[in-house]
């Protein structure tokens, strides 16, 4: 399960990954981003940023 | 000491010194194998690693394949036990007798970037050859396999190697030719992965020594390690380099390996596995809920996993350093790039006009 997250900008580049509580950028040369990609892409929604 | 330069073979040295003179690589960044020697483990500082997914990264630059049906049948450990030369070594240890099914595959590999093998040429008619060469122990003897293989996983070399005497160091180097065909990144993405059978099943399983259009993960009739409870594996010295012969191995500098290291993973908690009080200070800007940035230790390959952590090592909670407190809800990292991140954005909401210093340790992964 993830978390959009805004950055001081309020900006969403980024998301949390809740299960470890890591904030995944989105970079498509990382691997967890890529993970994230691939979940999104099995239908998954992730929870709106506050 | 004697060095030779000339224009045909460029600049000689000796490899070996009988004298006591101070003695390098001609060329530096000979092996493409970063943490070689097995010295650095900053995730679990020599802790046992039980592989319950795919692609675990164990030591520091280390990774675990693992198809699920082998889940938790095998560890990790970064060893004491070494060869002459080494003070450590990865160590494999087999917890069950596995059915390997013809599906199954488990592996230990390091994946080079394609930035750090721009001048193998693969992918065309220049490509050059590489040697791999390792240091390896194990309580079974026979034949084990590897392979190397593309980003794409569809090009693969499967080799194989002899371990001759059980629980016995005995020192083994491949020499393959270059790949002239197939997409061979040279970019921060995986460049090349070369990595050693563990249990591979007849799906991913082909003949040894020629290219191909596959994703083999071993040899055919090769021994699965993960078939025989308790079985180890040790593996220390491992040399990736051009050319086609194994040359000795490329000792650099501890400092020099780690900021390697750290290009791919770092922590703050180094050399504990916990973070704690060894921590980042970061200011907090008043009545908002941000702190100031902080940036890496070293530059990362793209933009990292960031973790943040406090004086309890809990995930996501860094700590006030005035009460020492930590800050309820899940803080995370904001704008992070490669060289480090903006801010951190708290999981409380303060009050105005808060002003204190902000505790964080940090784990920043950027992996392939």
């Amino acid at each position: 399960m993830y978390k959009l997250l805004k950055n001081i900008e309020g900006d969403v580049k980024s998301v949390l990954r809740i299960a470890d509580s890591a904030c995944v950028p989105f970079d498509p040369a990382n691997i967890d981003y890529q993970q994230y990609l691939a979940w999104l892409a099995e239908g998954n929604t992730p929870l709106p940023a506050e | 000491m004697t060095i030779t330069l000339d224009g045909t073979t460029g600049i000689t040295t000796p490899t070996t010194s009988t004298t006591g003179e101070f003695v390098t690589s001609v060329t530096s960044f000979k092996n493409r194998i970063i943490n070689g020697a097995m010295v650095f483990d900053q995730r679990n500082v020599g802790a046992s690693v039980t592989i319950s997914s795919d692609n675990t990264k164990t030591l520091d630059r280390w990774n675990s394949r693992c198809e699920s049906s082998l889940f938790n049948s095998y560890s990790v450990q970064q060893s004491s036990t070494a060869t002459t030369g080494f003070v450590n070594s990865l160590l494999v240890t087999s917890l069950s007798t596995a059915s390997i099914g013809a599906t199954a595959f488990a592996s230990q590999e390091q994946r080079i970037e394609g930035l750090n093998m721009t001048d193998f040429g693969w992918g065309s008619a220049s490509a050059v050859p590489i040697t791999v060469s390792f240091w390896v122990r194990s309580s079974l003897t026979g034949t084990f396999g590897g392979y190397i293989q593309n980003s794409a996983q569809n090009r693969a070399y499967v080799f194989t190697y002899t371990i001759s005497a059980a629980n016995t160091w005995e020192q083994k180097s491949i020499t393959i030719a270059g790949d002239t065909t197939g997409t061979w990144l040279t970019t921060n993405g995986i460049g090349l992965r070369v990595g050693w059978n563990l249990g591979t099943g007849t799906t991913f399983s082909g003949t040894a020594g020629s290219w191909g259009s596959t994703n083999y993960y071993s040899a055919t009739g090769s021994i699965n390690l993960l078939a025989t409870n308790g079985a180890t594996f040790y593996i220390t010295g491992v040399q990736l380099e051009k050319g086609s012969t194994a040359t000795s191995f490329d000792y650099r500098s501890i400092g020099a390996e780690l900021v390697m290291c750290q290009r791919y993973y770092e922590t703050t908690s180094y050399p504990s596995a916990s973070q704690g009080l060894d921590t980042t200070q970061l200011s907090i800007i008043w009545n908002a809920n941000f702190s100031s940035g902080q940036k890496y230790l070293v530059a990362k390959r793209a933009a990292p996993t960031v973790t943040l952590y406090g004086r309890t090592n809990v995930a996501g909670a860094p700590s006030r350093t005035d009460t020492g407190a930590a800050i309820t809800g899940t803080s995370t990292a904001s704008s992070v790039n490669s060289i480090g991140f903006l801010s951190v954005s708290l999981g409380q909401t303060l009050t105005a006009y808060s002003t204190f210093a902000l505790e964080v340790g940090y784990t920043a992964a950027s992996e392939l």
